[in-house]
């Protein structure tokens, strides 16, 4: 016993010792011009392994270091690299806070970096896309971030017509969005066509598009985070556009101890919609859309800061269908949050934010006199806290909360009437703990746990999350993840539409959805400025639950009873290829992938009284390749192309048909179709090419301007969206409802 | 890493050569159709088979002859109380050979078997009777403050749930220019058949939407949107089976306005055994009104 006292004294005096003797730095790594923190910029001591990048709030710190002399490198995507030479005591805690340059392009200009410095630290099923990027891909009518996401592999869309995420099988619906930390549950304008986040505003966009880690929570599948500018911290600034669709205006610059930022978009369709309804009956009386983006940041000392963020959008239609009927729609969301960044000490970093959002949705038909009114509400207020402690180089200790009241209020009135109504209001809460323990030089272990509650139904469930990372060399990184991932929220929505879109909550005899994810990948750097990431996942889903599609009414139904409860999976290979140097700059994506989703009394054998069989969603689109380039042509012309090729999307060919002809309550015979397995045939593959073309100059000296043509569907090839079969012929005759036409789309920025 | 790749892409197009969900074929069924009314009379039956989706469908050629049918009154241990045979009318089409009443609250059974011994059985309880408590004006202006109510008393069901309703307005004078201003903006401007508004129908409506007055008795508004056509209609409160609920809401489905995406097709629920179609039962009120003009 003695023994073993005197060992582990000599064990805890060494680790003291050595404790005292290393020292630190720590700091924050900003945008010299603008102030603007820099998020995942790399920071690393030259000819050391030692390193490390920046966390959301464009924070580092760096531990354990041997007292001496070293050359501090930063270098961040855009910026010119950075090197300061430090001398380092023994114990000693240096702030550094570093400023990068913003590099200006070069043609032909290859940047030389060290082996540490150029790997982009990113986790597994992590993707990030610049803003630059949003605003140069060709998009229809104008720069959308989800748009520009749909670009990546692993992520599909529904349509040309729909700007949803369908990541790795999962639905919309799977992937958590925040905005400034703050859920947003409506992400969409002109109802799905476009996303709500004004690229002007966006500072950085990254998307977890599976295996996430513990600090996220409640969705099935992914994360979206995206963070808006945080404002000039040194001169003032702005920039206006005028596009086809909708215009922007974005605004930002110093406060005395700070920032402010503010962007505005509106949609500009009034006077086109006045040209239309000259000659043609079914044009909307009255359509817009509008958002607004701001933040407010106050540096009160170099350890603490504070930020205000807010959004509002909405989306007003007014569109009298036929003779005596109309139907308006108004929805949309607004988000405020307000965070404060504080470092306690070199060691512990925490960022606690307080958050409101609220969604609503407000349609209303009236039909020869006959109103029908729904009153939509989200409201969603919490507090949260995540904490990030290094105790030492060997472990980056995560840890934080989030704890919130969700209230859904829902209330439908049909001819005066209240029909169905629904108010829920849940408390929800959620803890989690991760440490990324960098067990040697080459393997890194990152095990997690995160704990959800949530009121309604009073469910508690255990999330694990592990993730592993082996580097058997410099270039190469070999990743492996496994999490469990509940979600207590589910959403009725129409691809084609989200202007109805309505959340459902779990609870007593509605179990929460959940589900398990495996990921394994290799990111690798094969040659100077590219990159080559290759990844693998399966994802199970059980508890699915949805509205019941078959039901026509809600009323005096037990809550449980509206909703149909399903499994489902999925499985595939994504493969990326980026070139990041030179003229040409881009990347290709590959995606195979397979989903599938089963429903009890759904995609059941017509007369065996057979169990129901999965099925492939309609979005499943077996293998999907997308090319992104950007070639310079010079230092005022740029042009950038897209294409897209995918196998086609599932569906139902009917095998055949028959009639009702005495059904009581109806003066028409009710056709039937047969169909056998559901969604068992294919549509044929898609393909598009889209062009832009960007010319750089100035306005008559006041600012930066920059014209953009784009041609959307550049060899005009009419993709099948679905097929319609009317019955009304006969012999039925299908129809193909086509995606869109060639687009010419043109727009003009000035940067001032 | 060039390995790597190699087998990545193997692997994937070696996936896709292995379909394993493919596309089934056609496979002809038996049709059956039959609606039993409380008390009316006992309904006909009509037998016919499907046709292929790209061939061209009429009932008098998938007609099915020469087939056994029966509805059989079931006690509540489902053994038969009684049988009412069919003959066939004319092809595709049987009647009952007696003269016999349609109970309400009670169990019926269909039985068929074809010339080639295949049987086809389905079963259907009548929903409870009920009737209009209230008396209704002849006259109502169309879109006035004055809508038509109609208190009635409740209809039960074998499982105790909550009633399903249709409403169907009769139109009895169904000329062009009775028609109400959104029909007739339907009818004239696009191009849909003026008798496809000869009946119109509500759709599915629970009973959860309305509340239950002191009495027991249930007070229904009839939407305006429900009139097609001035003058005179006949307006029918119908409370339907499960079949019918089933056969309708997924027949809605099918065509539309759900929220499965477009293209995915599923097939209707028919609660046959040994073919499809819908064997359903009802109870039905009627009121006669007539709507007129508005004065401006």
């Amino acid at each position: 016993m003695k023994k073993l006292s005197l060992l582990l004294l000599f064990v805890l005096i060494h680790l003291c010792s050595f404790a005292q003797e290393s020292a630190s730095i720590n700091g924050y790594i900003t945008n010299v011009k603008t102030g603007e923190t820099l998020i995942s910029a790399n920071l690393a001591l030259k000819d050391t392994r030692k390193g490390t990048s920046t966390n959301t709030s464009g924070y580092y710190s760096l531990t354990d270091i041997p007292p001496g002399t070293y050359t501090v490198v930063a270098t961040y995507i855009g910026f010119k690299r950075f090197e300061k030479e430090i001398t380092l005591t023994a114990g000693q805690k240096l702030r550094l806070d570093i400023k990068l340059t913003p590099q200006e392009y070069q043609l032909d200009e290859v940047v030389v970096e060290s082996e540490k410095e150029k790997e982009e630290q990113r986790n597994i099923g992590l993707a990030q896309i610049k803003t630059e990027l949003i605003k140069k891909v060709p998009t229809v009518f104008q720069a959308d971030v989800f748009r520009s996401l749909q670009l990546l592999p692993g992520v599909k869309s529904a349509s040309d017509f729909s700007s949803g995420l369908y990541i790795r099988g999962g639905s919309p619906d799977q992937t958590l969005i925040l905005l400034d930390r703050t859920t947003v549950y409506n992400p969409t304008h002109f109802f799905g066509f476009f996303s709500t986040f004004n690229p002007d505003a966006v500072k950085d966009v990254r998307l977890y598009k599976g295996g996430y880690p513990a600090k996220y929570g409640g969705r099935l599948g992914s994360v979206l985070t995206i963070y808006n500018k945080d404002g000039n911290r040194k001169e003032f600034q702005g920039s206006a556009t005028l596009g086809l669709l909708a215009s922007r205006a974005s605004f930002e610059g110093p406060l005395k101890k700070g920032s402010w930022m503010m962007a505005i978009r509106r949609s500009t369709l009034e006077p086109l919609l006045a040209v239309l309804r000259q000659s043609n009956d079914n044009i909307p009386s009255s359509f817009y859309f509008l958002d607004m983006n701001g933040k407010v940041n106050y540096d009160a000392d170099p350890n603490n800061k504070l930020s205000l963020a807010f959004y509002s959008g909405v989306d007003d239609l007014n569109f009298p269908i036929a003779e005596d009927a109309d139907i308006k729609i108004n929805y949309g969301n607004q988000t405020l949050s307000s965070t404060w960044t504080h470092i306690f000490s070199e060691k512990v970093f925490s960022n606690f934010t307080v958050t409101g959002s609220r969604y609503f949705n407000f349609p209303s038909f009236n039909i020869a006199s006959t109103p029908f009114n729904r009153s939509n509400n989200i409201y969603d207020f919490s507090a949260k806290d995540d904490i990030e402690y290094l105790p030492n180089n060997n472990h980056e200790i995560s840890t934080g909360f989030w704890m919130g009241s969700l209230t859904l209020k829902l209330q439908d009135t049909f001819d005066g009437k209240d029909t169905f109504g629904s108010r829920i209001k849940s408390l929800y809460g959620s803890w989690y703990l991760q440490d990324k323990w960098n067990l040697s030089d080459r393997w890194i272990l990152t095990p997690g746990i995160r704990l959800n509650a949530f009121s309604e139904g009073n469910y508690f469930k255990l999330d694990p999350r592990l993730s592993l990372e082996y580097r058997p060399a410099d270039r190469i990184r070999l990743q492996a993840a496994y999490g469990r991932y509940t979600q207590f929220l589910t959403l009725i929505s129409n691809e084609a539409f989200t202007g109805f879109d309505v959340w459902l909550t779990a609870d007593d005899g509605v179990p929460p959805a959940y589900g398990n994810q495996y990921v394994i990948g290799a990111k690798t750097i094969p040659w100077e400025g590219y990159g080559l990431d290759i990844e693998a996942y399966y994802r199970s889903m059980k508890n699915l639950f949805e509205p019941d599609p078959f039901l026509p009414d809600q009323a005096g139904l037990p809550y449980r009873d509206i909703f149909r409860f399903g499994s489902g999976y999925a499985y595939g290979t994504e493969i990326y290829f980026e070139r990041r140097v030179g003229r040409l700059t881009g990347f290709a994506g590959y995606t195979f992938s397979v989903t599938r989703r089963k429903f009890p009394n759904f995609n059941e054998p017509l007369l065996a009284n057979g169990p129901a069989r999965f099925y492939p969603p309609k979005y499943d689109r077996t293998h999907d390749l997308k090319l992104v380039l950007e070639y310079k042509l010079s230092s005022r012309w740029s042009t950038t192309a897209v294409f897209n090729y995918a196998t086609g999307q599932a569906y139902t060919k009917p095998l055949g048909r028959t009639a009702a002809f005495d059904f009581p309550t109806s003066g028409t015979n009710l056709d039937q179709l047969i169909v056998g397995r559901v969604n068992a045939s294919r549509l044929p593959p898609y393909n598009r090419l889209d062009l832009g073309f960007t010319r750089k100059g100035t306005f008559f000296g006041i600012g930066q301007a920059k014209w953009q043509f784009q041609i959307i569907n550049a060899y005009s090839r009419r993709n099948i969206w679905f097929y319609n079969y009317d019955l009304d012929n006969n012999p039925a005759k299908r129809k193909a409802v086509k995606l869109l036409p060639i687009l010419p789309t043109i727009s003009y920025t000035l940067d001032f | 890493m060039k390995r790597i790749l190699i087998l990545f892409v193997f692997a994937s197009l070696l996936f896709t050569a292995c379909n394993l969900y493919r596309q089934d074929s056609y496979q002809e069924d038996y049709v059956v159709e039959s609606y039993l009314v409380a008390n009316a009379g006992l309904p006909k039956v009509r037998l016919s088979k499907t046709v292929p989706i790209q061939k061209k469908y009429n009932f008098q050629q998938t007609a099915v002859s020469k087939a056994s049918i029966e509805i059989r009154k079931l006690n509540a241990d489902s053994s038969v109380a009684e049988t009412y045979p069919y003959a066939q009318s004319s092809p595709g089409i049987y009647t009952s050979v007696v003269a016999a009443k349609v109970q309400a609250q009670q169990l019926y059974q269909l039985h068929i078997t074809t010339a080639d011994d295949h049987q086809i059985t389905a079963t259907t309880y009548v929903p409870g009777d009920f009737k209009t408590v209230n008396k209704l004006q002849d006259r109502y202006i169309y879109q006035s403050d004055n809508q038509i109510k109609i208190t009635t008393t409740p209809s039960e069901y074998i499982t105790n749930r909550q009633t399903y309703y249709i409403f169907t307005v009769n139109a009895l004078r169904p000329k062009t220019e009775n028609l109400t201003p959104f029909y007739k903006d339907l009818v004239e401007n696009n191009d849909n058949a003026i008798e496809n508004y000869y009946v119109n129908s509500s759709g599915i409506i629970n009973e959860g939407n309305y509340d239950r007055n002191a009495d027991g008795t249930i007070t229904l508004d009839l939407p305006w949107l429900a009139i097609a056509f001035y003058d005179s209609n006949a307006v029918t409160a119908n409370a339907i089976d499960d079949n019918m609920y089933d056969f309708l809401r997924s027949q809605n489905v099918q065509t539309g306005g759900s929220t499965l995406s477009p293209g995915e097709i599923q097939n209707i629920r028919y609660n046959i055994n040994g073919g499809i179609g819908v064997f359903g039962s009802m109870a039905s009120d009627t009121n006669r009104v007539v709507i007129s003009r508005p004065s401006n």
